[in-house]
């Protein structure tokens, strides 16, 4: 019986999005041409239109698989960075590029992880049904929804949330939401991460999670992290410091190397 | 005999309920509306939208007031209020210094003062305490018809944007990095409230239609722990609700039928916030 019911719901769900085509939400994604992850040349950044920029003529590269620091006190322009290279600013002037094309909305391959993300605190919503929320990158409108379960449980196992999957993600810590959160990206198969200040909320042992997750060998993520705590970023390939209204100094740590990078 | 307070003469005059016609249209008219109205009141609820709900289902009766007066059909006349009120709450809401719970007021106040000034300009009062408060005993077969179309209407585009309507919902941001248009799914929204505004005027009447969206789903966000169990909730509690509602009215005669279905539909509430407590 319970057979004959599934099957009767698959047919009518398949029957149902066969009537509508699927409309991607944006453009496909251009093949990479080059080695180059990020190319940013002239960049300046005003919030609102006719404003003074926040910063101006910042110019770097970071190339494919690269773990990049973003470094500044407070105020600098780290997250504005960040959220022109997502897409989300529109008045900025220059010339940047990701993957070869503009910022833009719509791009599967890369993932932006806010400081404090804006998550609706009403919505029930169990940590599994989160996670699976990356598979959405890769449908489009009126096109029902697979759930890819071995990616899922790849990314839980991964950031070690298996234990957690059925809890509601208003009740996880700022840690284990972070790690969810980081989980949704690695199911949408995003290769560029942009993070605001993932390690603020994280206690030493979800740190160590993320931190496995970011740098371990197997993986060919290019990660742009922003941070306050220059401390933070001794694992890094590479460190941009922006200071002042302007991208000062660009160089390589002294630890940790990627051996893609 | 009575057995708790409940004798066999009002079992029997419950029971005798179900075999009038008029009872099962009602019944039927409920159901539907109550399906898409719980199912599209768990999204208001959950996305912080009672006040503008309020709003479309208060402001529908200029239209239906207007389009008696004038001879053509209220469903129309009310479904074009709906938009007009959609319309005019983006707009005020656009200008600098005016935020949009301000616009929502102010279309609300504006769109309902005109239609009870259109009541009076018509000089018959009596002819539009339907519209007011409902008459879902006299629903006809063209009302169910209308109800039917709406409410699977309501229903479909649900199916259809369910999952980026769900992204939207909870993270808003991570939708739009997406490319899943949440201002495009928030009008979407406003759309399918107009429309299933329309289908309940009927029954509630156009001051507790907004009841319908809002009591069932805020039950059943009290109990479910996702979206889907909200909706299913949400659905139980109007219809049941509803036709307790229903029984209630048909049991004690002076009590209004739009009004009783409020008051069935807020039991289930009342009961899951107290065992909650």
């Amino acid at each position: 019986m319970a057979q004959h019911t599934s099957n009767l719901r698959r047919l009518i769900a398949e029957s149902f999005n066969n009537l509508f085509p699927a409309v991607p939400y944006a453009e496909p994604e251009n093949p990479v041409a080059g080695d180059l992850a990020v190319e940013v040349k002239n960049l300046a950044v005003s919030v609102r239109p006719k404003s003074l920029p926040i910063f101006s003529n910042v110019n770097f590269e970071i190339p494919l698989h690269c773990r990049t620091a973003l470094i500044g006190p407070n105020g600098s322009g780290k997250s504005t960075l960040l959220k022109t290279l997502a897409g989300l600013i529109p008045h900025y002037t220059g010339d940047v590029k990701l993957y070869g094309s503009k910022p833009r909305i719509g791009r599967s391959r890369i993932a932006y992880l806010a400081q404090s993300p804006q998550l609706n605190p009403d919505f029930p919503l169990q940590l599994k049904r989160l996670v699976q929320m990356g598979t959405y990158a890769h449908h489009g409108w009126f096109e029902e929804c697979h759930h890819a379960d071995e990616k899922v449980a790849s990314a839980l196992k991964l950031l070690e949330l298996e234990d957690l999957v059925d809890r509601s993600v208003h009740n996880l810590s700022g840690g284990q939401l972070q790690r969810g959160l980081l989980a949704r990206a690695a199911v949408q198969g995003a290769e560029i991460l942009l993070l605001d200040e993932p390690f603020a909320a994280l206690d030493t042992k979800s740190r160590e999670i993320v931190e496995n997750f970011l740098f371990r060998k197997d993986n060919s993520l290019t990660v742009i992290m922003a941070t306050h705590d220059k401390a933070d970023s001794q694992q890094f390939d590479r460190v941009l410091e922006i200071c002042e209204g302007s991208l000062k100094t660009i160089h390589a740590c002294a630890g940790h190397k990627h051996p893609h990078a | 005999m009575p057995v708790l307070g409940i004798n066999i003469h009002m079992l029997n005059n419950i029971l005798s309920a179900f075999q009038e016609d008029f009872f099962l249209r009602a019944l039927l008219a409920l159901f539907l509306s109550g399906i898409s109205a719980a199912c599209l009141g768990s999204y208001i609820i959950l996305r912080r939208m009672s006040f503008i709900s309020t709003a479309m289902t208060h402001s529908i009766l200029p239209g239906v007031v207007g389009a008696v007066i004038l001879g053509f059909s209220a469903y129309w006349g009310a479904l074009i209020a709906a938009l007009l009120t959609a319309a005019g709450i983006a707009w005020i809401s656009s200008r600098k210094g005016t935020s949009e719970d301000s616009a929502i007021g102010i279309m609300l106040s504006v769109m309902f003062a005109l239609g009870i000034a259109l009541m009076g300009l018509s000089q018959s009062w009596r002819d539009f305490t339907g519209l007011l408060f409902g008459s879902i005993v006299s629903v006809s077969t063209e009302d169910i018809g209308v109800i039917l179309c709406t409410s699977f209407l309501v229903l479909f585009c649900l199916r259809l944007v369910h999952k980026e309507l769900e992204l939207a919902s909870f993270d808003e941001e991570y939708a739009y990095l997406l490319g899943a248009r949440p201002a495009l799914l928030r009008s979407v929204l406003l759309i399918l409230i107009a429309l299933a505004a329309v289908a309940s005027v009927r029954l509630v009447g156009a001051l507790l239609t907004t009841a319908l969206f809002i009591i069932p789903a805020t039950t059943g966000v009290l109990i479910g722990k996702n979206l889907k169990q909200v909706m299913i909730w949400s659905v139980i509690c109007a219809c049941g609700g509803g036709t307790l509602g229903l029984i209630i009215s048909y049991t004690f005669q002076g009590v209004p039928a739009g009004a009783a279905i409020v008051l069935g539909c807020a039991i289930p509430y009342f009961i899951v916030r107290i065992k909650n407590n």
